[in-house]
């Protein structure tokens, strides 16, 4: 019988990566818990809020894109929109060929990996350097990122120590530390040389217009620190209503993230140097990316637009523990991305379909997700999608006699009973193809159809 | 580029007539995502100390004892903007003292004292901005940063500080030392920024 | 999440789910004896079938539909269902209204789902009982069974655990894990389905408790399943069949 992608790739997936990627993410689940549980007596209310704040911000884009857009404008940023993701690289290095720049630093960017701007930017003769240190190393490796926030999570410190060694950043060490400060002087001479800095955006505040960015290591800082041109990559979908929101979501995000109160450096961006304010990049460009989000928008599953990228769900989830990052065929992997990633595939939704099936719907990413996105029940409107659009769905029984036999009670009843018969032979040798994976790994109890029944009535008897 | 502003307002507006209704905006308090535990913290200065130091960020409140901990860290260049006379004196005795920031002298300058535009107390955090600090490499390249944080520029809470925001083109908050935990979930500290984070309150 | 002015009649109406009218006999009895020990009259539409929730999870939607209104139908009525599985109580309250949300008769679909009530969150927050008397001295290992987050269920099962003389529950580790059964998840993926399952049993048997207990049969069937293809068997327990026996051992 075909298999589940998903599976397939869990199935053969090296022991040492799916432990490593289980340590990781329990560990990171725990953490969440842990912080959210000594900080606040009611997080869950905390979470339903912030997913108000969310669904608000969504529902009302037309009105805060265009405050957005305006707020930037007055401050003196440049306010560009790109339709697809050809359309925002194209807007990227137009940006860059008309600077003369040739030479780029990259803070981790989620939006940046969907729209695959590192090989666009390569095939335009411009270096490009992702400054994140995971990010840095799936660079050199030709890899992806399989976790949102941390991308590396499949990689331990002897591939890292390899990588950096080919690379020519020194003799093979696979010491953490060293790893690091290798990868600080190395970065160093990079953010120094840079012409441009590419960022994304965590937040956008209409109001203000201030653009939020948070990481732990301080690269995007760097990026914005040295280099003369700020190109900023936002989804639209990033945009919230004013600073205040932020007291709210800021304390979410860290906290499901990393288990952290606030991350490292929280940034707020607003508008680029002015004479009285030399330091910074005296160009600011800030690309709007539709990228599919406004038709996910129109469609029944807009709630994941609320998504933060904070990860939280991809580590409390079984099957992402099992499937690791690569599993999901696609840059957003886990609860998250098997929403997501068939929804950008926009007209390919059939060749993700299979995503939303990789779960077994337990809901643990709705209880972590610090917007409250229903997860459970955007996989099962998409899994009716795939279904009424005949996506394949290898080893899904059919439902059609299921569904005749279960309105039937008559015949639902015989069948009751004579599937007893099921005791007599070995389950092994019955021609129930979908019963057969089953077996495999488990045993089934004893057939006792129609047992309580007859009990029921025994008893009304009396 | 105004037909791909208006394709996407126009998909958006599309994405939305149809919704019968539209989540209305929540109202809240301005303190609804406080820490529980913060009601009892009484003393701003108290719980921002308590805070910094829990992330990893050295508070000192003398002069001297920042300047022997540099000393004991064996720092060679320090960049000290100028009025702070007195700091200039002290690390003197132990090392260079710049008074202006050069971008030729980025790998020299092994620390630096900025000042700061606030503090968080809530979270320990350090409150940089353009208007308060000269140049951002000088925060953010040498190992050692010690900002320089006024008692009476201590925000009580994030909602606070979110609401006092100054008009800079950047304000950041900076909570500890610069950090990564991507290699094998194992925390280093001072990955691009200081691995030295430290304060000096006045 | 459930609707707050569900009906709390002592006549109720028992689904029993389909895993206990083909495996489970013995827990359907337990459900109706605890139901009656607590002043319920128990009525067993006879005409009862599945609650759709295969199909449903399938994305088959409309099969799962055609299944629902024949349980609305033979569920017809006021008076409280109870079903003891949080996965199918769920399928009723949730999953119903949402496979319905586009559909005519949703209005009928929501009266039935207003009406649900998994077993232990009915007894506790319906019905106000906060102690179950009797013993049970054994040691178990509780699985909240997923598709009761959000609900008052898997509290509600344990608080009434824990007011049994004799009985003590043991934590785990990584309790919010799901067993990785998933209803057809588990014949579609069965690597990643056995390997959450063996982690979840790993994680159960931490304490050595002597039995494995939940709300939700499909758990313990996977659970237990797996246990015995790997040579390693548990015992299993719904919290009903406890509910039973301590009451059995007291009188």
């Amino acid at each position: 019988m075909a298999e589940q992608k998903v599976e397939l790739f869990a199935r053969r997936l090296d022991h040492g990566i799916q432990k490593a990627v289980h340590s990781n993410s329990a560990a990171g689940t725990e953490k969440r818990y842990n912080v959210l549980g000594t900080d606040y007596s009611a997080p869950d209310d905390l979470r339903r809020l912030a997913g108000q704040i969310r669904q608000h911000s969504i529902e009302y884009l037309d009105t805060y894109l265009e405050q957005a857009e305006q707020s930037l404008k007055r401050q003196g940023a440049h306010v560009h929109f790109a339709v697809t993701a050809e359309d925002a690289c194209r807007a990227v290095s137009d940006i860059l060929k008309k600077a003369g720049a040739k030479k780029v630093v990259k803070s981790k960017s989620m939006i940046s990996e969907e729209i695959y701007l590192n090989d666009h930017l390569g095939t335009m003769g411009i270096e490009s350097v992702e400054t994140d240190l995971g990010e840095y190393i799936i660079q050199i490796d030709g890899d992806h990122p399989s976790h949102i926030v941390k991308p590396i999570i499949h990689k331990n410190r002897r591939d890292i120590a390899k990588s950096f060694e080919r690379e020519g950043l020194g003799d093979y060490n696979d010491d953490p530390e060293t790893i690091t400060r290798r990868a600080r002087v190395f970065m160093r001479d990079k953010y120094l040389q840079a012409d441009a800095g590419i960022t994304g955006a965590n937040f956008v505040s209409a109001e203000s217009g201030r653009l939020v960015l948070v990481t732990n290591e301080g690269n995007s800082r760097f990026c914005l620190a040295a280099p003369k041109i700020h190109i900023a990559l936002v989804g639209i979908e990033k945009v919230i209503p004013s600073d205040a929101d932020l007291a709210v979501l800021l304390n979410l995000l860290g906290r499901s993230a990393t288990g952290q109160q606030l991350t490292v450096y929280t940034e707020f961006i607003n508008g680029p140097a002015r004479t009285d304010r030399p330091s910074g990049p005296q160009e600011m460009h800030v690309i709007f990316v539709d990228n599919q989000r406004s038709q996910i928008l129109a469609s029944d599953c807009r709630e994941i637009l609320r998504c933060i990228r904070c990860g939280a769900c991809l580590n409390v989830c079984p099957v992402y523990r099992q499937a690791s990052g690569h599993a999901y065929r696609s840059v957003y992997p886990g609860p998250l991305g098997a929403v997501l990633s068939p929804l950008l595939a926009g007209k390919k939704f059939k060749e993700l379909a299979d995503l939303p099936k990789a779960s077994s719907l337990c809901g643990a990413c709705n209880e972590v997700c610090p917007v409250d996105i229903p997860i459970p029940d955007l996989l099962l409107r998409l899994r009716n999608r795939g279904h009424q659009e005949h996506a394949p769905s290898p080893g899904t029984p059919p439902m059609g006699a299921f569904a005749k036999l279960a309105s039937s009670p008559l015949i639902w009843r015989f069948a009751m009973k004579s599937n007893k018969v099921m005791n007599l032979v070995p389950l092994e040798k019955l021609p129930l193809p979908y019963l057969q994976p089953w077996l495999k790994t488990r045993t089934l109890p004893a057939w006792r159809g129609g047992e309580f029944r007859s009990w029921m009535k025994s008893r009304h008897k009396k | 580029m105004s037909t791909a502003r208006e394709q996407i307002f126009s998909s958006v507006r599309a994405a939305l007539t149809p919704l019968p209704e539209r989540t209305p905006r929540p109202v809240f308090s301005k303190d609804v995502a406080e820490p529980k535990w913060l009601a009892a913290e009484t003393d701003s200065l108290a719980l921002f100390q308590k805070r910094a130091e829990a992330t990893g960020t050295k508070c000192f409140t003398d002069m001297e004892a920042c300047a022997s901990w540099l000393r004991a860290q064996a720092v060679r260049v320090v960049y000290i903007p100028p009025p702070l006379t007195r700091l200039v004196a002290l690390c003197s005795e132990f090392c260079e003292v710049t008074s202006e920031y050069s971008r030729a002298r980025v790998n020299e300058i092994d620390a630096a004292f900025t000042p700061s535009a606030g503090a968080i107390a809530e979270s320990g955090s350090i409150i940089l901005s353009d208007g308060s600090t000269p140049d951002r490499l000088a925060a953010l390249a040498p190992w050692h940063h010690i900002a320089l944080v006024s008692r009476a520029e201590i925000h009580r809470t994030i909602a606070d500080a979110l609401a006092a925001m100054p008009a800079d083109p950047n304000l950041i908050w900076v909570t500890g030392p610069s950090k990564t935990a991507d290699v094998e979930g194992i925390l280093i500290q001072g990955v691009h920024g200081p691995g030295a984070q430290a304060c000096l309150i006045l | 999440m459930q609707s707050a002015n569900r009906p709390t009649d002592r006549t109720v109406q028992l689904m029993a789910t389909c895993l206990c009218d083909a495996f489970f006999d013995d827990v359907a009895r337990a459900t109706v004896e605890v139901l009656e020990h607590v002043g319920c009259e128990v009525e067993f539409p006879e005409n009862q079938t599945c609650c759709g929730q295969p199909a449903f999870n399938c994305g088959d939607w409309s099969a799962s539909r055609e299944v629902m209104r024949h349980t609305a139908r033979v569920f017809d009525g006021s008076k409280p269902v109870i079903v003891p599985s949080g996965s199918c109580a769920a399928m009723l309250f949730h999953g119903a209204p949402l496979e319905f949300e586009k559909e005519k008769d949703l209005p009928t679909i929501q009266k039935l789902a207003n009406r649900t009530w998994e077993l232990a969150d009915f007894l506790v927050n319906g019905l106000g009982i906060e102690k179950w008397s009797g013993r049970f001295p054994a040691r178990i290992a509780f699985h909240r069974a997923c598709h009761t987050r959000g609900t008052g269920s898997a509290e509600a099962a344990l608080k009434l655990l824990e007011s049994i003389e004799g009985l003590e529950v043991v934590p785990f580790g990584e309790a919010e894990q799901c067993c990785g059964f998933g209803g057809t998840f588990s014949v579609s993926f069965p690597h990643v389905s056995s390997s959450m399952g063996c982690l979840k049993l790993e994680h159960l048997t931490e304490m050595n408790p002597d039995f494995i207990v939940s709300g939700d049969m499909s758990c313990l069937m996977h659970l237990s399943g797996l246990a015995e293809r790997g040579e390693k068997p548990v015992k299993t327990l719904h919290f009903a069949q406890i509910l039973q026996t301590a009451l059995h051992r007291h009188g």
